[in-house]
């Protein structure tokens, strides 16, 4: 039941950025239901064609529906992403709060390894793990949650080190707390505040990574639609039918753009920002009126 | 009186300065109207003959044959005027044209043949050439007569002869006192004057016995991109591009530039053949059922009008028709859905949903594809896996690079991979030989099919001679085709294109080399 108080707390939502992110989550989810036809199926007589009725976005070399395999594209982006997400935030907020909590040689070990990872670029980190281990959609995966769980272990390490230090973590130890106890009750939610918000961030740097990786033809296999993949195959018809390299281009941009912006925006909200001119006018005008209305309140008594 | 002087004097010079200004550009235009523009894939390389790096279509322009392969396979002469092959096949006489020197100025006679001969011939790195592996002694004959006896007969030698490294004649001259190569010194129509990693600069040879070509100098380029390539072809900075081993063309760029006014695209039939193979070692294609109906689900006419742009022809056969000895022609199967359903069903296996099982063990076929191995396999492998599709084959297309299909292909670590026959020269002594016997390395080639039961039929084919040569190797088709060891799917056309400053413009014979005889500039 939707009260007063949740109606109003769902207006401060940030839905200018938010929208076209559970906009794409929606398209992903119900790709199967919307997408108008088979997005692998091949029709020879329908190749290249431009947009019609029967196909809203036209058709690629194979005949294949250009909707269809965008719309299928978003289902494999958002499932490899959110696969990728989850399994670096459980191995970098397992490794990373182990190393903050235990501290001492045990810490200095697990940091150092983090630091060796983060100082390596996350694209260079992924191609150098597919390398060993061969391309594939699993092995893109894997690749990926290699390549990302280090900021989140780092992140973790941080805020697990400063809470630990808290008098209220003291009083549940001298209170007979457990570890295990202190750390899921009192912890975690810290460390999941801070790194969820961070993840949001980085979803739209994964989408462009398996892009990426599909690109150059180290990911998502075919006939499995994925906009990475699509723009590759496009690029030889790019001087005759730039839509094959520009539609899923276009999708990625955006998709891309808003988690950015949605990420850039919880960032914000977590830190403190500088008055400009602007608000110092408007608090000195309401300090005014607020001195005003006391010095006649004073007055009239 | 002063002023009008000066005005004079300014009149005067500025009419002087518009003339020189004028004139200086045309001459300069016109000199530079004489080069003419190739563009090249990669760097051309020190052009040792003895070396595989070097870039092979830059050879043809410096460094000549005995015997020249011309159009569809026939031998012409070029630094041999006549040749006689004798009745056992153990004897190959040449009669050397006359008066030829190398750029250099170094004379070309029998003697320095003998010595450019024995530099590659009966040395191990050079066995699989049939005729140096059989080589027992080179000798002369005067000045202009060279003789190759041979232990047993090559019946490709004379074939071998024409390809481009290491057969090609080198001065005497250019190599060190070890017998390294020094220089790019031979006797062909043009000579390096400067050769970089991003251009190597040609001028005409002085001394060359043949046609002296109508154009001063020649410039290739080296442009790695091909859409780079199409650009400044368009633009002006180049004026051809093309051929397999120079610069290839796509037939999808060769089809946009079709519609340009300022381009002539330039397209003729090619002596390759791209095709489906088989990994004799995977387990699901032991079953021949199996390769039948992936034959039979195959439509290569679509293959043809979408990947290849209309530039090929579709065919069942292993060699195009303009390769010597290439046999019948097989009629093209038609695709039957029904007919390779009902293969599959004879051989036991059952249909479970949209797949098939046999034995617990689903129809499941890995396609191995390299983009960088052969262009345009990645999109060609998923019309095949969609074609498959349809019988209820499934195919997982697997894309690797250069390298990993190099590792892979000669332990066939695979089910399915295109494959290309080498062309013209080589072919067909040099595909059948690599890419066919079990006991002939092939290196990172890896082999079309490999049985024990083909190769006596390879082995017959490849040492017969006259009349009996065309009956054998009609039988190594005829045991491909019944054995379903192998599925050509195309034969693509060359693709060349040139601007309107190429006046004239015709093909080399082979796609190894660089230039036709008759290419002229039209200012």
């Amino acid at each position: 039941m939707l009260n007063k108080h949740s109606l109003s707390t769902l207006a401060t939502w940030p839905w200018a950025v938010l929208t076209p992110v559970l906009l794409f989550v929606a398209i992903a989810i119900f790709a199967l239901w919307i997408s108008p036809y088979d997005p692998t199926t091949q029709n020879y007589s329908a190749v290249l064609q431009g947009s019609s009725w029967e196909h809203w976005l036209g058709t690629d070399y194979l005949g294949r529906d250009l909707l269809s395999r965008i719309i299928t594209g978003a289902q494999v982006s958002l499932v490899a992403m959110s696969i990728v997400l989850i399994a670096a935030l459980i191995i970098g907020v397992t490794i990373g709060s182990f190393a903050g909590y235990v501290g001492g040689k045990t810490e200095l070990v697990l940091i150092s390894a983090i630091d060796i990872i983060l100082s390596l670029p996350s694209l260079v980190v992924a191609l150098a793990f597919i390398g060993i281990i061969g391309p594939g959609y699993w092995s893109m995966i894997a690749a990926l949650t290699m390549a990302w769980w280090a900021n989140y272990a780092r992140m973790s390490r941080a805020v697990v080190t400063s809470e630990l230090h808290q008098p209220y973590i003291e009083a549940a130890r001298v209170m007979g707390a457990s570890h295990l106890h202190i750390f899921v009750r009192h912890i975690l939610p810290h460390v999941l505040a801070l790194v969820v918000v961070y993840a949001s961030a980085d979803a739209g740097a994964l989408v462009l990574a398996i892009a990426t990786l599909s690109f150059l033809g180290l990911g998502v296999e075919p006939p499995t639609p994925e906009w990475g993949q699509m723009l590759v195959d496009g690029m030889n018809y790019l001087e005759q039918y730039p839509r094959l390299v520009v539609l899923p281009g276009l999708a990625l941009t955006l998709v891309v753009s808003s988690f950015n912006l949605l990420g850039e925006h919880f960032a914000l909200k977590k830190v403190p920002r500088g008055l400009t001119q602007r608000h110092l006018k408007i608090l000195k005008r309401l300090r005014a009126q607020e001195e005003a209305r006391i010095s006649e309140l004073e007055a009239s008594a | 009186m002063l002023n009008k002087f000066r005005r004079t004097v300014f009149i005067l010079s500025t009419l002087l300065f518009t003339t020189l200004a004028t004139t200086i550009p045309i001459t300069s235009s016109a000199q530079e109207n004489q080069t003419l523009r190739i563009a090249i894939k990669q760097e051309t390389g020190n052009l040792d003959l003895l070396q595989n790096v070097s870039a092979l279509s830059t050879y043809s322009l410096i460094f000549e044959p005995l015997i020249r392969y011309g159009t569809d396979g026939q031998l012409q002469p070029a630094l041999a005027t006549s040749w006689i092959t004798s009745d056992d096949g153990l004897t190959l006489s040449f009669k050397l044209r006359k008066n030829v020197t190398f750029s250099d100025g170094s004379p070309f006679d029998a003697q320095t043949a003998k010595w450019n001969l024995e530099r590659w011939m009966g040395k191990p790195e050079f066995s699989w050439i049939g005729i140096s592996d059989a080589m027992k002694s080179i000798e002369t004959n005067g000045q202009y007569d060279l003789v190759i006896n041979l232990s047993k007969p090559v019946p490709a030698a004379l074939y071998e002869l024409t390809i481009i490294r290491p057969v090609r004649f080198l001065s005497p001259k250019a190599v060190d006192a070890r017998g390294n190569q020094t220089a790019p010194i031979g006797t062909g129509p043009w000579v390096v004057t400067e050769n970089n990693n991003s251009r190597t600069l040609l001028t005409r040879n002085k001394n060359y016995w043949g046609n002296t070509p109508s154009f001063a100098n020649m410039e290739l380029k080296v442009v790695p991109d091909e859409l780079a390539r199409s650009n400044g072809l368009r633009s002006g900075d180049l004026d051809i591009i093309g051929g397999d081993w120079a610069s290839p063309l796509s037939p999808r760029r060769a089809r946009s530039m079709q519609r340009d006014p300022n381009v002539a695209v330039v397209a003729e039939p090619g002596t390759t053949s791209i095709l489906l193979t088989y990994s004799p070692k995977s387990p699901l294609l032991q079953d021949k059922s199996v390769r039948e109906a992936i034959d039979l689900s195959l439509e290569r006419n679509a293959i043809v009008a979408i990947i290849y742009e209309g530039y090929a022809t579709a065919t069942a056969n292993l060699f195009p028709k303009v390769i010597p000895y290439s046999g019948n022609r097989n009629p093209l199967p038609q695709r039957d859905i029904q007919a390779a359903r009902t293969k599959l069903e004879q051989a036991g296996w059952t249909r479970s949903g949209n797949s098939w099982i046999k034995d617990g063990k689903a129809l499941e076929l890995e396609l191995m594809v390299s983009e960088e191995a052969l262009p345009g396999s990645r999109r060609l492998a998923e019309m095949i896996q969609g074609q498959l599709s349809e019988t209820g084959i499934k195919v997982r297309v697997s894309s690797v690079d250069n390298a990993t299909i190099h590792d892979r292909r000669p332990v066939f670590q695979y089910d399915l991979t295109f494959m290309a026959t080498y062309g013209a020269p080589y072919d067909p002594h040099g595909t059948l030989a690599n890419l066919l016997l079990s006991d002939v390395d092939s290196g990172p080639d890896g082999k079309i099919y490999m049985s024990p039961e083909l190769d006596p039929v390879v082995r017959a084919a490849l040492n017969a001679q006259g009349a009996a040569r065309e009956e054998k190797m009609q039988a190594i088709y005829n045991w491909l085709s019944e054995n379903m060891a192998v599925s050509p799917l195309v034969s693509p056309k060359r693709l060349w294109a040139h601007n309107r400053r190429v006046g004239s413009f015709t093909l080399p014979a082979t796609d190894y080399q660089m230039l036709g005889s008759d290419v002229t500039l039209s200012d």
